[in-house]
């Protein structure tokens, strides 16, 4: 019955769908009403829901999340959206200061359900200003979910979810998933925050991927599977909450663990899956857990250098093989 | 000068008494503050700067959404939130109007649609999305940001006039222009002090005044509130005042050497609440039998919220999870199905990015 439908036209149904279950739902952002409407996400819907709910922002980013926290208060659920993540940065008080810990300090007496779609680029050159994902950042504050769904499935869910869910959300799409098709169930349906997904049972090692490292990390797996090892794959899906009982009950039962994020290494996710999975299970690691990130490095422009800065299947599948020579 | 018959005598004597409990309060939370060190967190007092919050207090509406900066305690009074939930805020208590979690800097009061927070403009742009929020919705209620002239330095302040002047936004602005952002004076951080002036270009009706003359500021401040709930746009108002504590907390900050001597001098002189007791005195619309009425009643006020306060539970469980996360989804609930997750064919190729 389902259909095989992109990623990115997975986000524009989840939105349209969104905007015709409830009058409360907006979408805010730059270019959202012309017809390249955000790489196709949101295409045709000002058109159909009208451009007062699909709604072109001026360039003041810093404005458009601290009045869709205002809006929110006066009962509508906004999206907002950023073309490039990079851009978001000037909304950093607007996310830090206000809206993370607006339920907080209320006391739990007011609720502002914020999403937040923030797009990475990656490749053909987006270089230093157009390709940081900042997720870690995210995920760092309280008061903040934070989501890196991998698949058109994922997408279409956890924008649902985050749009008619209570807590602020900033969902990290990576732009090279935009192609990705997949089958895609047609009627509105949830993803849950904090609901990790086995996308391929193994026993020899778990690898846990993030976001777009999710299709090299199943790839890996599949070249794993023809050396005769069996590598199961987690995808968190969001990363706060973090569901930290499926990546620890794989662990339990490989006791290998190698974690590939699509972010710099240092004070990455990774670490803290690393620092958790440790903590919990410690010397009954059958080897050293393993990171596979970007190097610690802003992203280069040249396409020589993207090739060398992005990991990819191959050295995931190296860092497992690593992981096994040590048992 | 706006002589208070102009007003009438009951608006009059309402601001009068509202400014005075305002201010009575204020000075015995800096009475009580220390030795007892039981208040433990930053009180940014507005003791001189009753004017507004006195006027706005008689004029906002229920449905109304008011935000403000730091110095929070008159525009808390001014939206009518209970003033019993303030103190025990303060003294950090399970009671207080947000448990004890936000203390006076960051106290809010949601059933009051009062917002109040520390990080200066980033308030100004929320009360221009709940500016936006009512008018989408066609809902009752204008949005009213009150701040100072310091957060105007920041970017962010101009971004939301911007935007209120384009959409024309049902909101208000009120600058209380004490002059000093902390200790720093206006004109060290701005080529002019008319903020009202420079907004004007952007479409927002605005207008300057001696903002401690409280029938002028409350004269002023309902004709710009009517303006803004008839449609006509966004409006501000500055309001030139003082703040005669210190910037923050019941100690003297004078060793900053930030203001002369004179200047203090020349603002308790012209302190809102002398400057009306005076015109109404002239009139004959008060005396001190009047005065120590209200003044034994809001004593009294004083002494249950203190009580309240001091006899209030801490609060106790850490539930930080919960206090930080919703615990339940009813809108996804009603409106979301539950499905199984489909297979995902990882063999596809990234996205090839457009020269865009």
């Amino acid at each position: 019955m389902n259909r095989s439908i992109s990623y990115a036209e997975a986000i524009r149904e989840a939105t349209d769908q969104a905007l015709g279950l409830s009058n409360q739902v907006i979408v805010l952002g730059q270019l959202v009403d012309t017809p390249s409407g955000i790489f196709g996400t949101t295409t045709g819907l000002a058109a159909k829901h009208g451009a007062d709910r699909v709604q072109d922002y001026p360039v003041s980013e810093n404005l458009m999340t601290a009045a869709a926290l205002g809006a929110a208060l006066t009962g509508l659920r906004p999206v907002v959206c950023h073309q490039r993540l990079d851009f978001m940065i000037y909304s950093m008080d607007a996310i830090t200061n206000w809206l993370a810990l607006w339920r907080f300090k209320s006391n739990g007496k007011s609720s502002v359900p914020v999403t937040i779609r923030a797009i990475v680029g990656k490749g053909w050159g987006q270089g230093p200003q157009h390709s940081k994902s900042l997720h870690a950042w995210f995920a760092h504050l309280p008061g903040l979910r934070v989501a890196m769904p991998a698949t058109a499935f994922d997408a279409k869910g956890l924008l649902l979810e985050s749009i008619f869910g209570e807590d602020p959300t900033i969902i990290i799409e990576g732009r090279g998933l935009f192609s990705m098709k997949e089958e895609v169930p047609e009627k509105p349906y949830r993803v849950r925050f904090g609901k990790a997904l086995v996308r391929r049972a193994g026993r020899d090692a778990t690898l846990v991927a993030l976001g777009s490292m999710v299709p090299p990390a199943m790839r890996a797996a599949e070249i794993l599977a023809k050396e005769g090892v069996s590598v199961e794959v987690v995808d968190p899906r969001t990363i706060s909450p973090l569901d930290r009982q499926t990546i620890l009950e794989s662990v339990a039962k490989t006791g290998r663990l190698v974690v590939a994020e699509p972010g710099w290494q240092s004070f990455g996710a990774a670490a803290e899956i690393v620092s958790m999975a440790t903590e919990a299970i410690g010397s009954d690691f059958k080897s050293n857990p393993v990171r596979v990130a970007f190097p610690d490095s802003h992203t280069p422009m040249s396409m020589a250098l993207e090739k060398i800065y992005y990991p990819g299947e191959l050295e995931i599948a190296e860092a497992i093989r690593r992981t096994l020579k040590k048992s | 000068m706006v002589d208070p018959s102009l007003i009438g005598r009951e608006i009059s004597l309402e601001l009068f008494r509202q400014m005075l409990r305002l201010r009575r309060m204020e000075e015995a939370l800096i009475a009580e503050y220390h030795p007892a060190d039981e208040m433990r967190c930053p009180i940014h007092f507005c003791v001189g700067q009753e004017a507004v919050p006195a006027a706005l207090s008689l004029l906002l509406k229920p449905e109304d959404y008011l935000f403000s900066h730091h110095r929070t305690h008159g525009y808390y009074f001014a939206k009518g939130a209970p003033q019993r939930e303030l103190f025990a805020e303060i003294y950090g208590r399970a009671t207080g109007a947000n448990g004890g979690l936000a203390g006076s800097q960051d106290i809010s009061h949601t059933e009051s649609r009062f917002f109040g927070g520390a990080i200066l403009a980033g308030a100004v742009c929320i009360a221009a999305g709940a500016a936006f929020g009512l008018q989408h919705q066609k809902a009752k209620g204008i949005s009213v940001a009150g701040f100072g002239e310091g957060a105007t330095d920041e970017g962010a302040f101009w971004e939301a006039v911007n935007h209120a002047g384009a959409k024309r936004l049902p909101i208000l602005f009120v600058v209380e222009n004490n002059r000093y952002a902390t200790f720093s004076d206006q004109l060290k951080r701005q080529q002019t002090d008319n903020i009202a002036e420079r907004v004007a270009p952007f479409g927002i009706k605005s207008q300057t005044i001696f903002g401690n003359d409280a029938p002028l500021v409350w004269k002023t401040l309902s004709e710009a509130l009517n303006s803004v709930r008839n449609g006509s746009g966004p409006a501000l108002v500055e309001a030139y005042t003082y703040r005669l504590n210190s910037h923050v907390g019941p100690e003297d900050d004078g060793f900053n050497k930030y203001r002369p001597q004179r200047e203090i001098d020349f603002w308790k002189r012209n302190c809102p609440i002398v400057l009306l007791r005076q015109k109404l005195e002239k009139l004959d619309w008060i005396d001190d039998g009047e005065v120590s009425r209200m003044e034994s009643e809001i004593a009294a006020e004083i002494a249950e919220c203190f009580a309240f306060a001091k006899n209030s539970p801490f609060p106790s469980e850490a539930n930080w999870h919960s206090r930080n996360f919703s615990n339940a989804t009813p809108v996804a609930d009603a409106l979301l199905a539950e499905v199984e997750s489909t297979d995902f064919n990882p063999s596809q190729g990234e996205a090839k990015l457009a020269p865009y």
